[in-house]
């Protein structure tokens, strides 16, 4: 399998607290990678970090063969790394369909200049684009929902819509922060099945989430970290029973 | 492409509401240009001139706003533009016609550097750094012998008279007020249609989304530096342009008139008009509070008063602005003003925001 993302001794600092400590992570063309810990494990640091919010204090992030470390958000986005985040970030006084073309729109390589000026070019573009935002929102569930406000859906449909902002970037590895947290039984089940759909498309996916059923249903492989090192990496049913897993979670104490 | 004009040009709706639309526009011309046939008193016209230069300053402040910046600094780029046009016009003899181009550009080159160094903190750090920017250059007109100290500039020199083959040449006279009127709604024009063309075009939209959320925005592959900082540049060159007009219809300059209290004014009028209004809303706005104040004249050393009780009002009872009263378009949901204020200020200090999880 090839690698689309190596981390290689990741490192960040807040002061003199080490968030992530010299973590190493492979991810595989077209796998789910679970990233798991309790809380303040540096999981949500590691995905800052990746997708350019906070440069690293030491540490190498190699993408698609390419040397990234260190570049800012946007350009990172537009190489096709994308990102979800915990809480329910979108563009709230938008429509939903507003919401998933200003993605498409924001990601698409038109210069401010161009964009400017309105160019004929410019304008075909657009619809082009409002097009391939409602095929997003019908390939996952949202088209009835196209004209509602972002604001005024429930919270799943909502975490839903961020994934199709995601999505919208055209992305080749997306990063999810918590996409079931908070989710009843059927919106997880859902997400799970969507989240599948997006990974036979061909774009890899990694994520971040505490709803252990879920981790475990749906990813290939999973990292656990824990005081912002990696402490296990396997299949999931390896890290069901590592000691050094159930340790952190539940103390030591649990493995007696 | 086809299919698209179609939808724009043919169907009935949109028809009438483009055709509402120009007619009204129209008719808002015809006014605006028989004014001076109505209003005889210069007093009057004068007001009326303030008013299209207050409306700008408000303008600009919305402009920038959109991005997700408040700025404080509107009035001290309105008094660069109108410096710089005074001392190229005194000291070098420039007429108004090349002093014009040559302020805004001035103007353009300093918001630059000024927003070059600001707009990469934006949230509180920006409007701290515009106050002080704002408050700092009065004192730089005021000290310097160069800008002609705190007595200010005078004698500058009035627009040069338009000549018109066969025509009369148009004066521009301290009595009739009539030229520099029609200057203004000039120069007006020329801000509203490009700050239109901004919002209108899709750079508007990206600008927008910054506004919304720039943290999204920003992972979807947005250059908020870059967007951030050539709107200052846009918005301060506006301010710039209208200094230049100032300069030379007042014909004196004195530094105090572009302090940070009358950037404060702007925000007012740009408030009460309703901040969802790019552009009508500065101008009812404006117009109100630049007049209102001379229907109560004899109270007049109580006027920041009634601003300050104003402006409290307005944010508590009134966030919509007045036009958001009237219509039934919600643009951005001013309602949530002060609660976006807060949001952006949250928002642009990534470290709290995103990182929460981890500093637990």
């Amino acid at each position: 399998m090839k690698t689309i993302l190596e981390v290689k001794k990741l490192s960040k600092y807040f002061g003199g607290l080490a968030a992530v400590n010299e973590v190493d992570l492979n991810v595989g063309d077209s796998e789910i990678l679970g990233l798991i810990g309790p809380n303040g494990a540096g999981k949500t640091t590691l995905f800052n970090v990746i997708s350019g919010f906070f440069p690293p204090t030491s540490g190498q992030v190699i993408f698609d063969d390419r040397d990234i470390t260190g570049l800012k958000a946007h350009e990172i986005a537009h190489l096709g790394i994308s990102r979800t985040f915990q809480a329910s970030t979108l563009f709230m006084n938008l429509s939903v369909l507003d919401n998933v073309f200003t993605g498409y729109h924001l990601s698409y390589k038109t210069s401010m200049w161009r964009r400017l000026l309105r160019r004929p070019s410019a304008l075909k573009e657009e619809e082009m684009l409002r097009q391939r935002a409602m095929e997003i929102l019908g390939v996952m569930g949202l088209a009835p929902l196209k004209d509602e406000l972002a604001a005024n859906l429930p919270h799943g449909h909502q975490r839903i819509l961020g994934v199709c902002l995601v999505l919208a970037t055209n992305p080749k590895l997306i990063l999810l922060d918590e996409p079931v947290t908070g989710m009843n039984l059927s919106e997880t089940q859902t997400m799970i099945d969507l989240i599948r759909q997006i990974r036979d498309r061909g774009i890899t996916i990694v994520i971040v989430e505490h709803d252990m059923k879920a981790v475990m249903n749906l990813c290939d492989r999973i990292s656990v970290l824990n005081y912002g090192k990696k402490i296990a990496e396997g299949l999931p049913q390896e890290i069901r029973g590592n000691k050094e897993v159930i340790e952190a979670y539940l103390g030591k104490e649990a493995t007696k | 492409m086809d299919n698209l004009r179609k939808k724009w040009y043919l169907s009935p709706s949109r028809i009438n509401i483009r055709s509402g639309k120009v007619i009204g526009l129209v008719v808002l011309a015809i006014i605006l240009l028989l004014v001076p046939v109505v209003v005889r008193s210069p007093y009057h016209m004068h007001l009326l001139i303030m008013v299209g230069i207050n409306a700008v300053l408000a303008m600009a402040f919305i402009f920038l706003l959109r991005t997700g910046l408040i700025t404080l600094a509107i009035a001290a780029f309105w008094g660069i533009g109108a410096y710089a046009s005074a001392l190229l016009a005194v000291r070098l003899g420039l007429p108004f016609w090349l002093a014009l181009p040559a302020s805004a550009l001035i103007t353009a080159i300093i918001a630059f550097c000024v927003g070059y160094l600001f707009v990469r903190n934006p949230g509180f750090g920006f409007i701290i750094l515009t106050i002080a920017f704002g408050m700092a250059i009065v004192l730089v007109f005021g000290t310097f012998d160069f800008f002609g100290g705190y007595v200010g500039i005078i004698n500058i020199p009035r627009p040069e008279p338009i000549t018109i083959p066969f025509l009369a040449p148009i004066e521009f006279s301290r009595v009739s007020k009539t030229a520099y009127y029609y200057l203004m709604l000039f120069l007006v024009l020329i801000v509203v249609l490009a700050f239109y063309a901004f919002y209108a075009s899709s750079a508007g939209r990206a600008w927008r989304a910054i506004g919304l959320s720039p943290r999204l925005a920003e992972s979807l592959g947005v250059n908020l530096f870059k967007y951030r900082l050539t709107a200052f540049i846009i918005s301060s060159t506006a301010a710039g342009l209208m200094g230049s007009f100032y300069a030379h219809y007042m014909e004196s300059l004195v530094p105090n008139a572009f302090n940070v209290l009358k950037t404060i004014y702007a925000h007012v009028y740009a408030i009460l008009g309703g901040i969802g209004f790019a552009i009508s809303g500065p101008v009812v706005g404006a117009l109100i509070m630049t007049i209102s104040p001379e229907l109560l004249r004899e109270f007049k050393e109580f006027e920041p008063i009634f601003t300050g009780l104003l402006l409290i009002l307005l944010v508590l009872f009134l966030p919509n602005g007045l036009l958001g009263l009237i219509s039934s378009r919600r643009p951005v949901r001013p309602s949530e003003s002060i609660a976006r204020v807060g949001k952006w200020i949250r928002a642009s200090l990534p470290v709290s925001s995103s990182g929460r999880e981890d500093k637990k």
